[in-house]
């Protein structure tokens, strides 16, 4: 009897931990591309999933241009409803709680004439526990808490992808300086000896139109 | 029986994710022409194991029978091609990753005989950590249950780390060039006021002697 017992505990334990395993599984996908005009993603979420999102402006094509080079971030959910419409942003985060299950439309617009290269990452929790299925009342808590170190632990892993991306963005800018300090450098000595050199020339031709003149 | 009830739920939930392996992917929309890339920034000796499925239209209506065949294209920072396919529907591909840097897959549809429907691609990809293959790892350890779920926590505790080091070296990194970008700038326009103060006075000196020269002076 006590061994019987000890089985249909170990088993439903385990039944429990895989389906832990399957529903708890965090799909996060960071991805970069390179934007013209408009692209949409497309995501499919459960209900009741918690799901975060970031996106960064890694670098800007055109190299000579100061406008601010942010995107526009439009969020729909399946119903086409605007969850989230952000404007003019070179990096952000959010979440949302979907309260609709289905396809969830994330569009990017790019308002520069320049091509710009955007990091994207989204990730869904899934928070599916079978409670009716789990027949052991020492492990559901067990597993209930490690479900949720689980969900902190990934939401870790997005946020340093979205750290990432900035340092990435940063780095672009710091090297972009440091050449633009050199040519900066060089393209002004260029022009004063270029500009001293055409004083020179327009003095010397004044006097000599003067002398000539008052010679003859 | 209640867990008989929850072996088949469990059986049915395997089914569902070995049919629809791009499922829970991230989908975008192919252009009727031309390809669209996709790419991502990784380490070396990272493990990437990827799922590609295209479909007709805006939701993955099980009821389609029939699928675009779209061409795949994934190459290594370095120009070489990882894998290569066309007309395929769905498939998968894996990789190790000998180099660091970007490394990115292009996505085009076959033809142009789609009747005007849109044609989605949904991509999953997992890198790294969330790419180990768990099963034979409990299979090999012979551990299940609470330990694997512990195991793969630590793990991921683990990658956590390593990318938090890998930030603080690009961090130093990125301030060494900040420093000596500051350096530079202060050496350059020291060096460009001194070329002003040269040439000003070459010139001063220049148009004496041609005036002395000329008489004038």
């Amino acid at each position: 009897m006590k061994f019987r017992i000890g089985i249909q505990m170990r088993l439903s334990a385990a039944v429990t931990a895989v389906m832990v395993i399957l529903c708890s599984f965090g799909g996060a996908f960071g991805i970069r591309f390179v934007i013209d005009r408009e692209e949409c993603f497309s995501h499919k979420v459960e209900y009741g999933n918690t799901v975060h999102f970031s996106f960064v402006v890694i670098k800007s094509e055109g190299s000579w241009h100061y406008s601010e080079d942010g995107v526009d971030l439009v969020v729909k959910g399946p119903n086409g409803e605007q969850i989230h419409d952000i404007r003019d942003k070179t990096n952000d985060k959010h979440e949302f709680v979907a309260y609709h299950q289905g396809v969830y439309r994330f569009c990017f617009t790019n308002k520069s004439p320049y091509h710009e290269t955007l990091d994207f990452d989204v990730h869904a929790g899934h928070f599916l526990y079978h409670d009716e299925h789990a027949k052991d009342e020492h492990f559901k808590p067990l597993f209930e808490h490690i479900g949720k170190l689980e969900e902190a632990l990934y939401n870790i892993q997005f946020e340093q992808h979205w750290l990432e991306a900035q340092t990435d963005r940063q780095a672009i800018v710091n090297e972009k300086m440091s050449r633009g300090a050199i040519h900066k450098a060089l393209l002004e000595s260029a022009a004063l000896i270029v500009a001293s050199c055409l004083q020179v020339y327009i003095l010397r031709r004044l006097f000599e139109r003067k002398l000539g003149a008052s010679r003859v | 029986m209640k867990w008989a009830a929850a072996r088949d739920l469990l059986a049915l939930m395997l089914v569902i994710a070995a049919v629809m392996p791009a499922a829970r992917g991230l989908w975008l929309e192919l252009p009727s022409s031309g390809p669209k890339c996709v790419s991502e920034e990784l380490h070396n000796h990272v493990v990437v194991l990827a799922d590609y499925y295209a479909f007709y239209g805006e939701n993955d209506d099980l009821n389609n029978t029939v699928s675009p065949t779209i061409s795949v294209k994934v190459s290594s920072p370095y120009g070489n091609d990882l894998y290569d396919k066309e007309k395929v529907t769905h498939g998968q591909f894996a990789f190790t990753t000998t180099e660091a840097g970007s490394y990115q897959a292009c996505f085009s549809v076959d033809g142009d005989s789609h009747g005007g429907k849109t044609v989605t691609v949904g991509i999953e990809w997992k890198t790294g950590i969330s790419a180990k293959d768990w099963e034979s790892v409990a299979k090999k350890e012979k551990i299940e249950g609470l330990e694997l779920e512990l195991r793969k926590l630590e793990d991921a505790v683990q990658s956590i780390h390593e990318n938090l080091n890998y930030l603080i070296n690009r961090e130093s990194e990125m301030r060494e060039v900040s420093e000596t970008t500051n350096g530079r700038v202060a050496w350059y326009s020291i060096m460009s006021l001194g070329i002003c103060i040269v040439v000003s006075v070459f010139q001063l000196w220049y148009l004496r002697r041609y005036f002395q020269k000329k008489k004038l002076i």
